[in-house]
């Protein structure tokens, strides 16, 4: 039995190169990082020296102080919050009824419906973009949350559509039906006994759309030129297009707008993967 | 729509019974607000880039006028040639160091879970801020890349990475690579997973090393799943223009203008709407006949999606 078992031992990697490759791997992705939090805490003089200081003998945190109470980047952030959790409740409300739709309903058109909302996961930006901002400026919504939460409802809703689609199909549709032969109405079926067991589905979902708008830039250059809806993208831009670069401001402000998203995402990693392999691979 | 009945997803013999109880045409109310607001996003705009193409700025129709002074003006064929660039440079390096990450990760070994999650850190950071990370880590002067190339040796003098001409392509690729390529092996890693053990154990019967594993078992199992994963890929390569836009706008001298920062430099800058209309429907056309190509191929492997 164990001789058997020990002639089938699957191959793998021979351990050294596992290390190897798992500490490569570690730093190429995080290194980055590490230079990023460092620079944004050294004084300017220690940034600008040659050979770089690979620990700051003082850490500072001027570099923070100036990018949060002296830059607009606090006001940005709020706006990035505004628009981030507007356009994810929004996307997670329209998917939810359009995944029912469509997981639970045989209609007429389905198909092409079902590819159509793909078509527009697949659609390059840049070239709607100025027709867009023509729309935008008939309706009045340049410069305005709700334009960039409706704008953004073309990057989050088809994906978000596909993969609760897959999600809701996933659960016994015997439920509903004992639901609908007690008297239930369809609605009551979506949101008495889909949704509480979607949980997992909605939660990808809503870090899929959260960790999209916030990290969204060309959008927002477009649609936002005014100080007060312009996105931490834009602003993080602004500090390092100007024509002397702080860079340890710049890195600051991207310790900044980096953190929530890394904690958003950390935490919510299993879900968010699992979601969203699920929706691929089922298809 | 020829492409339609190529993308259903729906025409499975396993498809899911359907409650017979109400009215089907219900599913219409479910989905029609999602399907409203992208008609209007999506559709409309769409539809009105077509119209601008072909007007001049007052309305009137001036046919191909647009079409034509856009496609004389000289960035236009270099921007074409840097957009193959960019998006061929990256998806190769995207999917072979991707599957290469697959493959390690797949591996069993304490600290998996850490070094998985570290992995996907690249993918998930605003592309904003590793355009300004990287382009600080290849400042000429205080980089550290420059540094950690001089000190051993490996260079001579620092080189302007943003600067050169010859280089800046090549290190926007490299920045593209390093956000995309954990994407690919997440998306192989969970197929890689979802081989079934038998197949392993046929191998294993036969004497396979772990190299004839990959190459015998593990690819032509992940092969679906890499070919939808290179479609998106070349979508986002052609959406997410950040890194470029951030970094050098498109300069240096057009180095690094692509078709889609021309679209937007031409509209917003030089505030031609109408011939950036016609370089978006360009743009849109080779888009749509690249991702048709790709549907077919996908659709001619049904047996291998589930």
């Amino acid at each position: 039995m164990s001789t058997k078992a020990q002639t089938l031992k699957r191959p793998g990697l021979p351990r050294p190169l596992i290390i190897i490759g798992s500490i490569v791997l570690v730093l190429v992705c995080l290194f980055p990082f590490w230079w990023m939090a460092l620079s944004s805490v050294k004084s300017l003089r220690e940034l600008y020296t040659i050979p770089p200081i690979w620990w700051p003998s003082m850490p500072t945190f001027d570099n923070y102080y100036k990018v949060l109470f002296e830059s607009n980047i606090p006001r940005y952030f709020l706006n990035s919050i505004i628009i981030s959790v507007g356009s994810t409740a929004l996307a997670l409300v329209l998917a939810i009824f359009a995944s029912y739709g469509f997981a639970r309903f045989d209609f007429r058109g389905k198909p092409l419906l079902q590819s159509l909302v793909l078509v527009g996961q697949l659609l390059p930006t840049a070239a709607i973009i100025v027709p867009l901002f023509i729309t935008l400026r008939v309706l009045g919504l340049v410069n305005t949350y709700w334009g960039l939460i409706l704008v953004y409802m073309i990057i989050t809703l088809p994906l978000s559509v596909w993969m609760l689609t897959s999600y809701f199909k996933s659960i016994p549709v015997e439920l509903d039906e004992a639901a609908i032969i007690d008297g239930a109405s369809r609605l009551e079926c979506l949101l008495r006994i889909t949704l509480p067991l979607s949980l997992p589905g909605l939660a990808s979902v809503t870090v899929y759309a959260f960790v999209t708008t916030w990290n969204e830039f060309i959008f927002a250059l477009c649609f936002a030129t005014d100080s007060s809806v312009k996105t931490l993208p834009i602003g993080l831009a602004e500090f390092s297009t100007e024509f002397n670069t702080d860079w340890g401001a710049v890195m600051a402000a991207s310790v900044v707008m980096t953190l929530p998203i890394a904690i958003l995402f950390l935490s919510m990693q299993r879900l968010f993967v699992g979601g969203l392999t699920a929706g691929a691979t089922k298809g | 729509m020829t492409c339609g009945r190529a993308t259903l997803p729906q025409k499975s013999p396993t498809s899911r019974r359907i409650i017979p109880m109400q009215r089907q045409s219900t599913g219409y109310f479910f989905v029609l607000p999602a399907l409203m607001v992208l008609g209007m996003l999506i559709a409309y705009p769409v539809a009105y880039t077509g119209l601008l193409s072909v007007t001049d700025n007052a309305g009137t129709y001036v046919g191909l006028e647009n079409f034509r002074r856009i496609l004389s003006a000289r960035a236009t064929a270099s921007a074409f040639w840097n957009t193959i660039w960019w998006v061929f440079g990256s998806i190769v390096f995207q999917i072979v160091l991707g599957v290469l990450t697959a493959i390690l990760l797949n591996q069993n070994f304490s600290g998996r879970a850490i070094v998985r999650s570290v992995t996907l850190v690249p993918w998930v950071v605003p592309g904003i801020v590793a355009a300004t990370t990287w382009a600080w880590m290849l400042h000429t002067e205080f980089g550290i890349i420059n540094y950690m190339l001089t000190a051993p040796g490996l260079i001579d003098e620092p080189v302007g990475w943003l600067t050169n001409g010859s280089t800046v392509m090549p290190v926007m690729i490299a920045i593209n690579i390093w956000k995309m390529f954990p994407f690919v092996a997440i998306m192989v890693l969970a197929a890689l997973q979802s081989i079934p053990e038998d197949l392993y154990e046929a191998a294993r019967i036969d004497g396979a090393s772990f190299w004839e594993e990959v190459w015998y078992v593990m690819l032509p199992q992940v092969r679906s799943v890499i070919v939808a994963v290179t479609l998106l890929l070349v979508i986002w390569a052609l959406n997410h223009i950040t890194i470029i836009y951030a970094i050098t706008r498109g300069g240096p001298a057009n180095r690094t203008l692509i078709t889609p920062i021309q679209i937007f430099r031409t509209a917003f800058e030089s505030v031609q709407f109408n011939q950036a209309a016609a370089l978006s429907v360009i743009f849109f056309a080779v888009a749509i006949v690249i991702v048709f190509i790709y549907i077919r191929i996908l659709a001619s492997n049904p047996g291998e999606t589930q």
